[in-house]
């Protein structure tokens, strides 16, 4: 019996089975695809994301250098914990952060919906170009259309003096820097971020589902919470995890739009790094951070799964 | 689908999406509002900025810099996107579990689920280690087309492996039947099929080198500013100003420009290719 295909003479060659020889040729051709742009990650990520956490146990010199001993100090200095007693700002700045996060998120989320669904009431010929609409200005710097409000919530700018006519501002003071004007700014850079899943599971909506509730009389409200908003859940999911969690950890729009009274967690933890070097407890910072981000992707992740994930290609 | 819809409910949302279309606009028609400001002493609208804007040179070298970052770094992770997406797709064992068989999906998502701030820290720290101990990677144009190039192979591989995933397997198969060998098949047909996702994936990757700042920010060096850098930094130091306003009016116009001709020109292909017999 003479072998007639390449793994079969290779098996005679080097004495192994065909099957074998197969499933080493098909894992070198993955190391050899795959390999070059994993290693980059690796190292170019993986790597210096774990130094930077290593970081966070080390104790800090004078010039907020890591240094030896590892000491668990930096975690206190997080808590609030240090020579002049207990401090609740770095708490403060956390809850700020997270809410900061959640008001982003559910405006956006409110707004999402009628945009989908006026989207998908149009017809299917102008739909993509109302969906690139919704998208283009997330293609623009992110410094650049996060400054571009400073020129309607500035002081001495339009939106401004609406607020000072209303009486909601104080006289001399604009809506930025403020808190305010951060919400929107994290609301308007990650918008698209909602709309697309979301207007991804409004594509496959079975419609029959909310002919039926109509047939059983559900009306309005009752009739889009029953019958369209569970079919739209997994594109919920998806928009809350996209929009929730780079809003959480953002710098460029609280750097932008807040000041010193809205500060973020994001800019505490840029500054441990650029204005008043203190890596270890930036790392600690940082370490705070992505607990509280990966708790957060965790039970999103959990919830999706209990309510039916989208069943897109993953890798 | 649609005409379920009754048109009370058409016409609300309606109401509602036109303003927000209208808001997500505004703050963009305000820079470019600004940007003819009159010079100083003078009322009126001029072009004032954009003189200033191009008497700088300043800006050219970003500009220039910007450019090379965003078309550098996209075209190394087009290649080491493509080739990881059509391995994963085209050689990872159909029956592996567990951990090792999951490890690169976890490395590809790893970049586009960690906070860019945390990314762009990371890297300025192991920048810093690396030159300090081999004096290699001094921070500036070559670290930061490092970082972009790493963020963006995720998103390459990501919609590389989307269109293989969505071709019959059989293919390859055949191919191997007319005798063409593993590179054979990669040149002649993996190549043209992905290729529009491979075009996606490199203009995608210029897309996001070009929208970032905050991992440039913390991987660039005293002389690689970039155009979103050097705003950045003229705002901080004396507000804003009608050239900064004409300068990013004409970012902005640059995206919307080539997103909307992107746009109308793969809408007219499309039209074309479905006119034709298949």
């Amino acid at each position: 019996m003479s072998a007639t295909n390449p793994p079969e003479i290779l098996a005679r060659v080097t004495g192994k089975t065909a099957v074998q020889t197969e499933a080493r040729a098909k894992s070198f051709r993955l190391w050899i695809t795959a390999g070059p742009g994993l290693f980059w990650v690796v190292l170019f990520l993986l790597v210096p994301s774990v130094v930077l956490l290593g970081i966070g146990f080390f104790a800090s010199n004078d010039y907020g250098q890591p240094t030896m001993p590892l000491t668990l100090g930096s975690f206190q200095q997080v808590a609030g914990y240090s020579l002049l007693g207990w401090d609740d700002g770095n708490i403060i700045i956390l809850i700020r952060s997270l809410a900061q996060a959640a008001t982003a998120t559910i405006v956006s989320a409110l707004l999402s919906y009628p945009i989908v669904f006026f989207i998908m009431t149009r017809p299917v010929s102008v739909r993509p170009l109302l969906l690139l609409l919704i998208i283009l200005p997330s293609w623009t710097n992110q410094v650049v259309r996060t400054y571009a409000w400073l020129e309607l919530m500035g002081p001495n700018a339009p939106l401004t003096a609406v607020a000072h006519w209303l009486g909601i501002v104080p006289p001399d003071l604009g809506i930025a820097p403020g808190s305010f004007a951060i919400t929107t700014g994290l609301a308007y850079n990650y918008l698209p971020y909602m709309i697309v899943p979301l207007y991804a599971s409004a594509e496959r909506l079975d419609w029959t589902l909310v002919e039926a509730g109509r047939d059983l009389y559900a009306k309005g409200f009752r009739l889009f919470w029953h019958t369209v908003f569970p079919q739209t859940v997994p594109g919920l999911l998806s928009g809350v995890i996209f929009v929730a969690i780079p809003a959480f950890g953002d710098y460029v729009v609280p750097q932008l739009l807040g000041g010193d009274r809205s500060l973020m967690i994001g800019s505490l933890i840029a500054n441990q790094f650029t204005e008043t070097p203190d890596w270890p407890y930036g790392a600690a910072l940082t370490i705070i951070m992505l607990v509280f981000t990966g708790a957060g992707l965790i039970a999103f992740r959990i919830l999706t799964r209990r309510l039916g994930g989208a069943g897109e290609a993953t890798i | 689908m649609s005409n379920v819809v009754p048109p009370r409910v058409r016409a609300g949302l309606a109401a509602v999406s036109w303003p927000v279309y209208i808001l997500l606009y505004t703050p963009l028609a305000m820079v470019a509002y600004y940007s003819f400001a009159p010079a100083p002493l003078q009322t009126g609208h001029s072009v004032h900025g954009y003189a200033v804007l191009f008497s700088d040179g300043t800006v050219f070298a970003a500009l220039q810099r910007s450019l090379i970052l965003a078309f550098g770094s996209a075209t190394v992770s087009t290649a080491l996107g493509t080739l990881l997406g059509y391995g994963l797709c085209r050689f990872r064992a159909a029956n592996a579990r567990g951990l090792a068989a999951n490890l690169p999906s976890l490395i590809i998502y790893t970049p586009i689920i960690m906070p860019s701030l945390v990314f762009g820290i990371s890297e300025l720290i192991f920048f810093n280690f690396v030159h300090s101990a081999t004096g290699l990677l001094a921070a500036g144009l070559g670290t930061m087309v490092i970082a972009h190039i790493t963020f963006q192979v995720p998103y390459v591989a990501l919609t590389v492996f989307a269109r293989l995933a969505g071709l019959d397997p059989n293919l390859f198969e055949a191919s191997h039947d007319l005798y063409a060998n593993g590179v054979k098949s990669f040149l002649f047909l993996t190549i043209p099929i992905v290729r529009p996702a491979i075009i996606g994936g490199f203009l995608l990757g210029i897309t996001l080198s070009i929208d970032d700042f905050t991992i440039s920010f913390f991987t660039s060096g005293p002389g690689s500013v970039t155009l979103p850098i050097y705003i950045y930094g003229a705002i901080a130091k004396k507000g804003i100003s009608p050239e900064i306003n004409a300068l990013g009016t004409l970012m902005i116009a640059t995206v919307i420009v080539l997103a909307l001709a992107h746009f109308f020109i793969t809408r007219q292909r499309d039209r074309r290719a479905s006119l034709l017999p298949s």
